[in-house]
């Protein structure tokens, strides 16, 4: 017995590490953003906002926060209305070829996205669509469009199978059917992923930064600072990053949470 | 008989190689409680869903008021379903899901609450209307369920085991509110089921089926007390079922030769030939118990195997010498005149006219 | 059924599978077969002119610095995959066994924050953290020790790896330990099996799927990354990944790069497939 209890602290300890690993770099990220040394170490400097004060006054970094912001909100929106009709159509038909079909979508996050990223570039920029800032959502779009699926995915498999075939029962199409049964039942869900396909690509740099040209997002400006010179303006983006990234997560969190509760009542 | 509300005309249906109901020929007349009964498998679910549209028949033809329904979408007919699952909207309150039909039929939003308000209140449940569906009762939604389908105010009502879910206390209690209904109402209730307690209770007419076919139609009596053939005699149980050959036919009489002893029967309507098989049934509750050899011919000497009490209703299951199993069901004050005990023997008797002759067929 | 149904019903059906299909045949098997034709392309005059010419594959296959750079990725990524593996291994044992369910999930939700945090901004902060008088020097300094050199070392690319990779092994491995079924391991610790042995004989075996599978995610996060070798390991030995992003932003070497990313795509398809094989391998203590 008294073995096992010193192995149990060894292994605590052991897990406390290893989030101080995972969480260290974030941590310091926000301790340096208020310090101000420009090569911080220990022990701090002075508490300092001087760092925020030059992101806030820099015109290039309120562009890309403008166009990540839009970026992520179009993203969220086209890979949550793929993801969608691919989840319905897993969910309620059984066809030839379905799973090349779901190969289809599932398939780009196993790609790594420094390949993804030359290959949007050569097909965008042949088919004349690249350098814009639809180049990265369309490009985002495809690389969020699976974990919208799943999410949504996840939700269908919790609906009665009968209760699309009651609300025809009651006199509804299939339109009025989706409209009235499916996507309230489904809309917990596609908030979640909405959420979630946001906070990707408002994270994603490499394949923005390729297929971007001039309209730089954050992410890609952050990586052109950190190009330059240790500049701990990255740290105040990438807090604010963080915090926008988390505000995101939480919400789809607590979509989820909220439709979990009520499938266990149900 | 009033006439026919809906007919099934030579209807199969085929689930690929599957042949899931073989040939369906029957009325179902207006006004009328007719349950479906059988086993799981029967094809019973599958002839509702063709009723409702869900299912498209792949031969024969279902018609409703004389009208052709097989092209007919399942949101363009007029046949509301209460489902096993319930198949209740989550995320609406009781109030909606009861308005739902109304709403997709396009009436309008003021008379959707009124129309669903009063059958809220039929059903007894109208504090609830605000209330969301998971935080109600088995029983509330069972009601909810109901109500959602009556609103439509439709000519028939279609329920596939809508009680399968309940206690059985409950089960009881909504027997009684589906049969009042019905009275009250006067529609067509088409009844899917495998428990033969609901089907009996609450049906004017029952059809029993098996693999895909009807073994019979008939009311609950007739079926009870005459099963057409030995599918149904099984499948109803509670009766003694005797197979043997046909010794002599003597008028409105015959002696069938079976290995537990020759027994007389009445021929009725069954074509019986001399030589060939034939068995009869007789239900358990028309068997009598007696300890001194009764006179007639209809008897068989018996030990006791064992009893089982349901209720006031006890069942005795005996074995002759040949091993042959037979039942008799009787109250139990009546049994314990008796005093028996298992490994007791004692004479069975039934009068001839108990006796019912299958079909062979 | 009628007819006019049937297609009404047909373009339902439809209108939700056909989006998808559209969608990422033009902006999914488009650009990947592109890179494909791509990598025949001839580039004269810093223009890229569609030909089917073999020049850039040779070129590339015949370069010693392409094979360096290849063999390099392949065994860092690897001692990457290893170490993760290694390292989370005892966390994700301490989480899936001797952890209450509520724990375990607090646990998971705080790894995966970190996916929603800018890996560019970890890798930075990182930077700083290991730079010559950067923190980690500064505290070893008080006791004595250092200053090592961490910065532009494979030591520094790990770091950047296992910063990627890690959250996600752990969670990988939490999970499958947690689905066995407690009992097969009460059984044998009753059978007198040691807690080494029931590891390397029970659980091992019968997480095998979960467990490879956490390593092909690993290997291929650590494969296709460029910041950490770019940013903390300097680029001594290019990888891949940074070759592709060399050639193709100052050369404009576009074909050539595809065909480093060819290679790439298909070494990842080996191995995954090879690992998916091995995972699901029927056999003894295989689920």
């Amino acid at each position: 017995m008294k073995q096992s209890q010193t192995l149990n602290f060894i292994l605590g300890i052991y897990v406390v590490m290893i989030f101080a690993f995972v969480f260290a770099p974030i941590i310091f990220s926000m301790v340096f953003s208020f310090n101000s040394q420009r090569f911080p170490t220990i022990p701090l400097g002075e508490f300092s906002t001087e760092w925020y004060e030059k992101v806030l006054a820099d015109p290039d970094i309120w562009k890309a926060a403008r166009n990540s912001l839009i970026v992520s909100f179009s993203t969220a929106l086209i890979a949550t209305f793929l993801g969608f009709c691919t989840a319905y159509s897993d969910f309620r038909y059984n066809f030839r070829f379905k799973g090349p079909y779901l190969a289809l979508i599932l398939l780009p996050p196993t790609i790594p996205l420094i390949i993804m990223a030359l290959a949007m570039l050569a097909w965008l920029s042949k088919i004349g669509m690249s350098g814009q800032l639809y180049s990265i959502i369309i490009a985002h779009s495809v690389l969020t469009a699976p974990f919208a699926m799943a999410v949504i995915r996840l939700r269908l498999n919790q609906m009665d199978p009968d209760l699309e075939s009651a609300a025809w029962n009651l006199g509804g199409s299939e339109w009025k059917t989706m409209r009235y049964v499916i996507v309230p039942f489904c809309k917990p869900a596609i908030f979640s992923s909405l959420f979630l396909t946001a906070a990707v690509s408002f994270d994603e740099f490499a394949v923005s930064w390729f297929v971007s040209g001039l309209n730089s997002t954050l992410p890609v400006v952050v990586l052109e600072i950190v190009q330059g010179n240790i500049d701990p303006q990255v740290n105040a983006i990438g807090t604010f990053v963080f915090l926008t990234s988390m505000t995101l997560v939480v919400l789809a969190q607590l979509f989820f949470a909220s439709r979990q509760i009520k499938g266990m009542q149900s | 008989m009033s006439k026919p509300l809906v007919i099934f005309d030579k209807v199969q249906k085929h689930f690929g190689s599957f042949v899931a109901v073989k040939g369906l020929d029957f009325e179902i007349h207006q006004g009328e409680f007719l349950a479906i009964m059988g086993p799981s498998g029967c094809g019973k679910t599958t002839t509702l869903r063709m009723l409702a549209g869900l299912e498209a028949p792949s031969v024969g033809e279902i018609r409703l008021n004389g009208r052709v329904m097989n092209d007919v979408a399942p949101h363009e007919r007029d046949t509301p379903l209460v489902w096993q699952s319930l198949a209740l909207f989550p995320f609406l309150t009781a109030r909606e899901n009861v308005e739902f039909g109304l709403k997709m039929r396009g009436v309008s939003k003021a008379e959707r609450k009124q129309r669903a308000i009063k059958w809220l209140d039929k059903m007894g449940i109208l504090e609830f209307e605000n209330r969301h569906i998971s935080t109600l009762s088995g029983g509330q939604r069972q009601r909810v369920a109901l109500a959602r389908s009556l609103v439509m105010e439709p000519q028939i009502l279609l329920l596939d085991e809508p009680l399968s879910a309940l206690d059985a206390h409950l089960v009881i209690r909504m027997q009684a509110v589906l049969t009042d209904l019905q009275r009250e109402l006067g529609i067509t209730f088409v009844y899917v089921t495998h428990s033969q307690s609901e089907a009996f209770a609450m049906a004017d007419r029952v059809i029993i089926m098996g693999k895909g076919e009807i073994g019979q139609i008939g009311t609950p009596k007739e079926i009870y007390r005459a099963p057409a053939n030995r599918f149904v005699a099984e499948f109803v149980g509670r009766n003694n079922i005797l197979a043997g050959k046909v010794k002599s036919i003597d008028g409105r009489s015959a002696q069938i030769t079976t290995p537990s002893g020759i027994f007389t029967v009445p021929t009725n309507e069954v074509q019986l030939l001399e030589g060939h098989k034939a068995s009869f049934v007789i239900s358990a509750d028309l068997m009598h118990i007696a300890t001194e050899e009764p006179s007639g011919t209809n008897k068989a000497f018996c030990k006791l195997i064992s009893e089982e009490f349901v209720g006031s209703m006890v069942t005795l299951f005996l074995e002759d010498a040949q091993g042959h199993e037979f039942k008799v069901q009787m109250q139990e004050r009546e049994l314990s005149k008796f005093d028996l005990h298992s490994g007791d023997e004692i004479w069975l008797s039934w009068d001839v006219q108990s006796a019912h002759v299958l079909n062979e067929s | 059924m009628s007819e006019k149904y049937e297609i009404r019903l047909n373009i339902y059906a439809l209108t939700w599978r056909l989006p998808i299909i559209f969608w990422q045949l033009i902006f999914f098997v488009g650009p990947v077969l592109f890179m494909v034709a791509m990598s025949f392309f001839l580039v004269k005059n810093y223009r890229m002119n569609e030909a089917f010419e073999f020049v850039n594959w040779s070129r590339m296959m015949t370069r010693g610095f392409f094979w360096d750079s290849y063999w390099y990725t392949l065994g860092i990524a690897t001692l990457s995959t290893f170490c993760a593996m290694c390292v989370a291994f005892p966390a994700a044992f301490a989480l899936a066994f001797r952890t209450a369910e509520s724990t375990r999930r607090w646990a998971i939700f705080l790894l995966i924050i970190p996916f929603f945090t800018s890996y560019l901004v970890r890798t930075f902060s990182w930077f700083v953290i290991l730079s010559e008088n950067g923190v980690v020097n500064a505290v070893l300094g008080y006791v004595g020790l250092g200053p090592f050199k961490m910065l532009n070392t494979d030591f520094g690319t790990l770091v950047g790896y296992m910063t990627l990779t890690l959250p996600l092994v752990v969670i990988l491995q939490t999970v499958t330990m947690a689905n066995i079924d407690k009992s097969l391991i009460e059984a044998a610790r009753n059978l007198g099996c040691s807690p080494l042995r029931t590891i390397w004989q029970v659980i091992i075996p019968l997480s095998k799927t979960g467990l490879i599978i956490a390593a092909i995610f690993c290997f291929i996060l650590s494969f296709g990354d460029f910041v950490a070798p770019f940013y903390l390991g300097g680029s001594q030995e290019p990888t891949l990944p940074i070759l592709i992003l060399d050639t193709t932003k100052s050369g404009q070497q576009w074909p050539r790069a595809a065909v480093v990313a060819i290679m790439m795509m298909v070494t990842l398809f080996v191995i995954a497939f090879t690992g998916i094989a091995l995972a699901y391998r029927k056999g003894k203590g295989s689920k």
